[in-house]
């Protein structure tokens, strides 16, 4: 009850901001239908694949998730420097009615924002003659499942701790280290090297490369990308449950 | 019984010392006001008791459960309306009223959500978000969440601040009508509130209990005439000791 009532109010907040409409569901769109156009005036004599619908919209969904990270944590920041969030903390309501009732309306909304990215991925697909398999594409959202709660909880994570003034700022900076780093633009196999380190350390790209393999249907060599990814969620996770029930028992 | 026991309930933050040792018994459905200066601890001491902030030292008992030991239980029985207004601003002021009624597990959240917008007046703009109200409409609603509760104890931490005179008579009333049906600890730096309201009033400056009794009670003690002349005497001659 009291989870569900936290929840719908989040939910309610959220779609109630026509900014989420824009970043959540417009970017990642016009991102699709942007690249598949520099895609068209890239010669078949490049080779290069990066851009195609099949390969492009595992990124760009992962690419989209990252705004998610945004809302949340201006939600949870907004909330914690109003009083709203003082007078809930004097409520019945417990650490994990806040976490679940922050967690729950996030994930819905990023399975959404999944399902619509791939959906026009497909249209696009269809569109330029390219096979895309929708059983590959449903298995894709489940492997971005870990990815939805690991970003979901750095926005969190952020917001428990930053002003909605500096939390953004480090969520931009989480947003361009998976852009770049995630190999959402690039193949960063073939760039190698330093950066292909650094790509393998953080879990963006193997955010991207799992959801890019059930894409593809090779979903049975995405073990050790998922690992990674879920080794990171459980640790972000964890960090933001530790600093929203600091936040609990601090003075107000 | 007792609705509230504080013993030797104190906050220091670092070495400033906000609540100092305060030692109070409020009775079951008595309207208790807490006045005092600008800092004189009046929050402090209600987030305390409201389980906001953690006491440095000392504890008090709300209905049988303490605040230091079973916060949780404490919860379940209070209410606060807070100094500053506390709305979910994308809400419409009907949906601000069920979410907190929900929250409290209020048996049906729709008709509690009926009576405080009946009491409040706040019909005309129950679907309109909360963040396009004016400030005191705002207040208004803050209040009101409070209310939808039906607690056994309540804080009202200045509530008729930027209520228009309508409202604030308006407010006045509703506290009237619960007054006996639960126990209420307001503050105010309206005096004439006090005395309109409370059945006893303490007061209080740097964090200490200076006085405490009745309106009538506080005026002999001071020997003035008026509330206000009494209320200046008790902060002003507590202000001079410090001093010495
Ligand atoms: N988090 C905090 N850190 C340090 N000092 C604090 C903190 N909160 C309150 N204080 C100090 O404690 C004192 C009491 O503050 P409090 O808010 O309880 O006063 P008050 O009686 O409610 O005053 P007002 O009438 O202005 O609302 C003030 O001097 C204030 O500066
Ligand atoms: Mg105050």
């Amino acid at each position: 009850m009291r989870i569900t009532a936290f929840a719908n109010r989040n939910i309610k907040e959220l779609i109630r901001d026509p900014l989420s409409y824009v970043f959540c569901l417009g970017f990642p769109v016009v991102m699709l239908l942007l690249m598949s156009v520099i895609n068209k005036s890239i010669p078949a004599q490049a080779n290069m694949t990066v851009f195609r619908i099949d390969n492009l919209c595992a990124g760009i969904t992962v690419f989209g998730l990252t705004f998610l990270m945004l809302f949340a944590a201006l939600l949870s920041s907004k909330d914690r420097t109003s009083s709203f969030l003082t007078r809930l903390y004097a409520s019945p309501m417990t650490a994990f009615d806040f976490i679940a009732g922050y967690y729950l309306p996030m994930l819905l909304l990023a399975l959404i924002q999944c399902v619509i990215t791939f959906g026009v991925s497909l249209i696009i697909a269809a569109v330029e003659g390219v096979s895309l398999s929708i059983g590959g594409i449903l298995l894709a959202i489940v492997t971005l499942i870990p990815s939805m709660i690991l970003f979901i909880g750095f926005g969190l994570l952020f917001g428990c701790k930053f002003s909605d003034k500096a939390a953004p700022g480090l969520c931009s900076a989480v947003i361009s280290a998976a852009a770049i780093l995630g190999g959402i633009w690039m193949d960063v196999d073939a760039i190698g090297g330093a950066i292909e380190k650094i790509c393998c350390i953080l879990p963006f790209y193997h955010s991207v490369t799992a959801a890019r393999l059930a894409v593809a249907g090779n979903i049975g060599e995405c073990g050790k990308d998922l690992l990674i990814v879920c080794a990171y969620m459980i640790v972000v996770a964890a960090l933001s449950v530790i600093a929203f029930r600091q936040n609990m028992t601090k003075d107000k | 019984m007792n609705a509230i026991e504080i013993k030797e309930l104190t906050k220091k933050y670092k070495d400033f010392t906000a609540v100092d040792k305060l030692d109070l018994t409020i009775g079951e459905g008595e309207l208790f006001g807490l006045l005092g200066v600008n800092g004189a601890g009046k929050t402090t001491t209600i987030k305390m008791l409201s389980c906001l902030s953690k006491p440095t030292s000392g504890t008090a008992v709300l209905m049988g459960n303490s605040i230091t030991e079973k916060p949780d239980e404490v919860k379940k029985i209070i209410s606060i309306s807070t100094q500053e207004t506390a709305v979910a601003p994308n809400l419409t002021v009907r949906e601000n009223l069920e979410f907190i009624a929900k929250i409290y597990s209020v048996p049906d959240p729709k008709a509690a959500a009926d009576n405080v917008i009946a009491d409040f007046s706040l019909g005309e703009k129950e679907n309109a978000r909360t963040k396009t109200l004016s400030g005191g409409w705002q207040r208004k609603v803050s209040i009101a969440m409070a209310l939808i509760t039906s607690p056994q104890i309540l804080f009202l931490d200045e509530p008729t601040l930027g209520l228009d005179v309508l409202a604030r008579r308006e407010l006045w009333n509703v506290i009237r009508q619960l007054k006996s049906k639960m126990t209420i600890i307001l503050t105010t730096h309206y005096l004439e509130e006090a005395e309109a309201l409370c059945d006893r009033i303490a007061i209080m400056t740097s964090g200490k209990l200076r006085a405490i009794g009745t309106a009538e009670e506080l005026k002999q003690l001071a020997g003035k005439e008026s509330f206000e002349d009494a209320f200046i005497e008790i902060a002003e001659n507590a202000g001079k000791e410090e001093i010495k």
